[in-house]
């Protein structure tokens, strides 16, 4: 093989054009499928270990939509979903892996509070200064995330350094080094437990609508602004358009005069950008401090069902991360509620993703019970 | 290719190992650092520990690629191994296990994965499912489920103390300086480990099912005109690397003694470092198993550092493997694959 990358190209090419080849009410079909189906397996493990799983379903749909407390955990979560699916959308439809979400979406966090908590003696205490800070610690997350983006970006366009492995690493790196300063040089004065100090009370997101401690509309706002902004770049800008053609026509692209190294480092930085918003919404309307990243959930990996759930569209980041914000809730209410073991949802997020990869299962499944499913 | 040919081919790469290491000594020298107290024979000895795992791991993922199929979820099925061989273990013990029970698990644990190996295989060859992402959903279906296991069995994420495979002695011979400890008085599973890379070295070079599985994975269109299904072949080391995968996880389990299922459970990037050490060995047996001793070696630092008093944090050493890793792509990210790697191969029949 002369090119190295090819392999990789030629791959993306072929789950774009699967992709490409179904329609949007084939796609919707596929995704309701798979989640309809991991469900299904999840509950069977429930019933095979014993508990019942018409009372786990009965928690999943209280702990998801049964109340308002319940609705605004579901939306704190999409929230969060929504930022990081968004994230991974930008890098897989432009054909670069970047499973490295979780580490830049840390690594935004961290900068976020460590600027605040830097620049907040310097800012009036009022609402004013507080919103001031407020845009320094996202722009911090934001230069943050990028650069940590950006780094395989670099390794992968310039050196051929598989850019899903090593995002996998940086993720543990990030992980582990923000760990190890939150325990040691960033701790908070008289700090328990391996915490920064808290940002300013004045220092955080309204709370409107939901009198809730860790959701503000205000945030959800944001991750739909954010949707919004991506998808007109993918859409309707010569970087989206140039990063969208290399992913899917590497050829085509490299003949029309696109630079392929500089598309995949733009891409990689892009997509870090938005984790470390991400990142800083967790850590502004969420925790209020910086704490072991080894222990604040897993968004950045679930961001990539969500977004595999969503063809890797930003628009469809949307339902799909509301999917998945309803199931992370259900699982903190299972957590609390129910005997059922929280991980299970984790297992399900993971079978979704593995029924998402093979859309020619349901595609069988239809043709042989005769259920539509034209020929491909 | 014999061991001679995979060496001269691969000049560079073990000038680089050798520089590697005639630098890591340079700096030791400058830095003062008690070496005598770093490299000691209880390291070789934990580092061989160490690489095991890594090693069974990348053996099984260079069989799925050169096949023409990246399993990309080893690190999940390392997860199930360790699980799993955890749990049988455990019941067949009755709370209690002994080392009969222990090896019950490894087994049980092997085989359970020949059957997920099975489902990922026919997801991928028959249903043709992206390569790449349904091994990450392997993954995290490891990650739910690995730590599901656990609470339902222990309820903790963590089993309590199960057993360790016993070091297997060898009279006499464990008795002679520094080979003594480290090769006669160890775990059995080093051993199987190296029994296992010989093995797959030979069978992948030298007999006639190497060479089909080569084929299937550099020009699948000549092995079905020459009458072999690829699709067969493909399976088998498809299964087989699962196999491989889960029987790494029962070994690290095997040798930690309990299992852990917190955070990115004790498995913690062993699989994935897997993969790095079979693209660094360049998809020969011996050179991952030569990659992964060296990944072991970094893992095991950490005690090192500490019984030679060297005041570096913990939490920092126990990234070296994954930095480790990150360098060793940047700077030989551009291993040749198999030609047909990802594709998946229609029969024109």
């Amino acid at each position: 093989m002369t090119d190295p990358d090819a392999g990789g190209g030629r791959r993306l090419d072929r789950a774009a054009d699967r992709m490409l080849g179904a329609s949007a009410v084939q796609r919707l079909l596929i995704a309701t499928a798979s989640t309809v189906l991991a469900l299904v397996v999840g509950l069977v493990v429930v019933a095979a270990a014993g508990y019942d799983p018409a009372t786990f379903l009965v928690n999943v749909f209280e702990g998801s939509f049964g109340d308002a407390t319940a609705v605004a955990q579901t939306l704190r979560s999409t929230t969060l979903f929504v930022l990081t699916g968004v994230a991974v959308a930008v890098a897989f439809r432009a054909g670069v892996f970047n499973i490295g979400v979780q580490g830049q979406f840390v690594v935004g966090g961290f900068a976020t509070v460590v600027s605040i908590l830097w620049l907040a003696p310097l800012a009036p205490e009022n609402a004013v200064g507080g919103a001031a800070l407020l845009v320094c610690g996202a722009l911090a997350a934001v230069v943050a995330g990028g650069l940590y983006g950006a780094l395989p970006g670099v390794l992968k366009a310039y050196a051929d350094a598989n850019e899903i492995i090593t995002t996998i690493m940086l993720n543990f790196i990030a992980i582990g080094v923000v760990g190890w300063l939150v325990d040691g040089p960033f701790r908070g004065e008289g700090q328990r437990a391996p915490n920064t100090a808290r940002i300013p009370e004045h220092v955080g997101l309204p709370r409107l609508v939901f009198d809730v401690p860790d959701f503000s509309v205000v945030g959800l706002a944001v991750a739909l602004v954010a949707v919004g902004a991506i998808a007109v770049v993918m859409e309707r800008t010569r970087l989206g358009y140039d990063m969208i053609t290399s992913g899917h026509q590497e050829a085509a692209a490299a003949f029309s005069g696109v630079d392929a190294k500089r598309t995949i480092v733009a891409t990689m930085t892009l997509s870090g950008m938005v984790a470390g918003v991400a990142g800083a919404v967790f850590a502004v309307m969420i925790q209020g401090y910086y704490s072991d990243p080894s222990g604040i959930g897993t968004y950045g990996f679930d961001a990539i069902a969500v977004s595999l759930l969503a063809a890797n569209n930003p628009l469809g980041v949307v339902p799909a991360g509301l999917l998945f914000g309803g199931l992370d809730a259900a699982g903190r209410h299972i957590g609390i509620y129910s005997d059922v073991p929280v991980q299970l949802i984790d297992g399900v997020v993971g079978l979704v993703v593995l029924f998402v990869a093979a859309p020619e299962l349901f595609r069988m499944a239809a043709r042989r019970t005769g259920l539509g499913g034209e020929d491909r | 290719m014999s061991v001679a040919d995979y060496a001269a081919r691969n000049r560079v790469r073990i000038g680089a190992a050798v520089g590697l290491l005639a630098g890591a000594a340079l700096l030791a020298a400058l830095l003062d650092l008690p070496v005598a107290a770093i490299v000691t024979v209880g390291f070789v000895e934990r580092t061989l520990q160490a690489a095991t795992p890594i090693a069974l791991a990348a053996v099984g993922g260079l069989y799925a690629e050169k096949s023409g199929v990246f399993n990309i979820g080893l690190e999940g099925f390392m997860i199930f191994g360790a699980a799993n061989a955890g749990a049988v273990a455990w019941l067949s013990g009755g709370g209690s296990p002994t080392q009969l029970d222990l090896w019950v698990g490894i087994l049980a644990a092997v085989l359970l994965s020949l059957a997920y190996g099975a489902i990922f295989a026919a997801l991928t060859i028959r249903y043709e499912a992206d390569q790449i992402v349904a091994g990450l959903a392997v993954w995290f279906v490891g990650l739910g489920f690995g730590p599901f296991t656990a609470v339902v069995l222990w309820g903790n994420r963590n089993s309590p103390r199960l057993a360790s495979v016993a070091d297997l002695t060898v009279p006499v011979l464990s008795e002679l300086p520094v080979v003594g400890p480290v090769l006669f008085d160890t775990s059995p599973l080093v051993a199987l480990a190296a029994l296992a890379v010989g093995i797959s070295w030979v069978v992948l070079y030298r007999t006639r099912y190497g060479y089909w599985l080569r084929a299937a994975g550099e020009n699948p269109e000549a092995l079905d005109t020459a009458g072999v299904s690829v699709a067969r072949v493909r399976y088998g080391a498809v299964i087989f690397s699962a196999a491989m995968a889960g029987l790494a996880g029962a070994v690290l389990l095997a040798h930690a003694g309990s299992f852990t299922g917190t955070g990115d459970t004790m498995v913690n990037g062993r699989g994935w470092i897997g993969i790095v050490a079979y693209l660094f060995g360049n998809y020969n047996p011996i050179g991952a198993g030569a990659a992964a001793v060296l990944f072991g070696g970094l893992d095991m630092l950490q005690i090192q550092f500490q019984t030679a008093g060297i005041e570096v944090p913990n939490r920092l050493v126990n990234l070296f493997p994954y930095a480790a890793v990150v360098v060793v792509l940047t700077v030989w990210g551009s291993t040749r694959m198999p030609a047909a790697v990802g594709e998946p191969y229609e029969s024109e029949e």
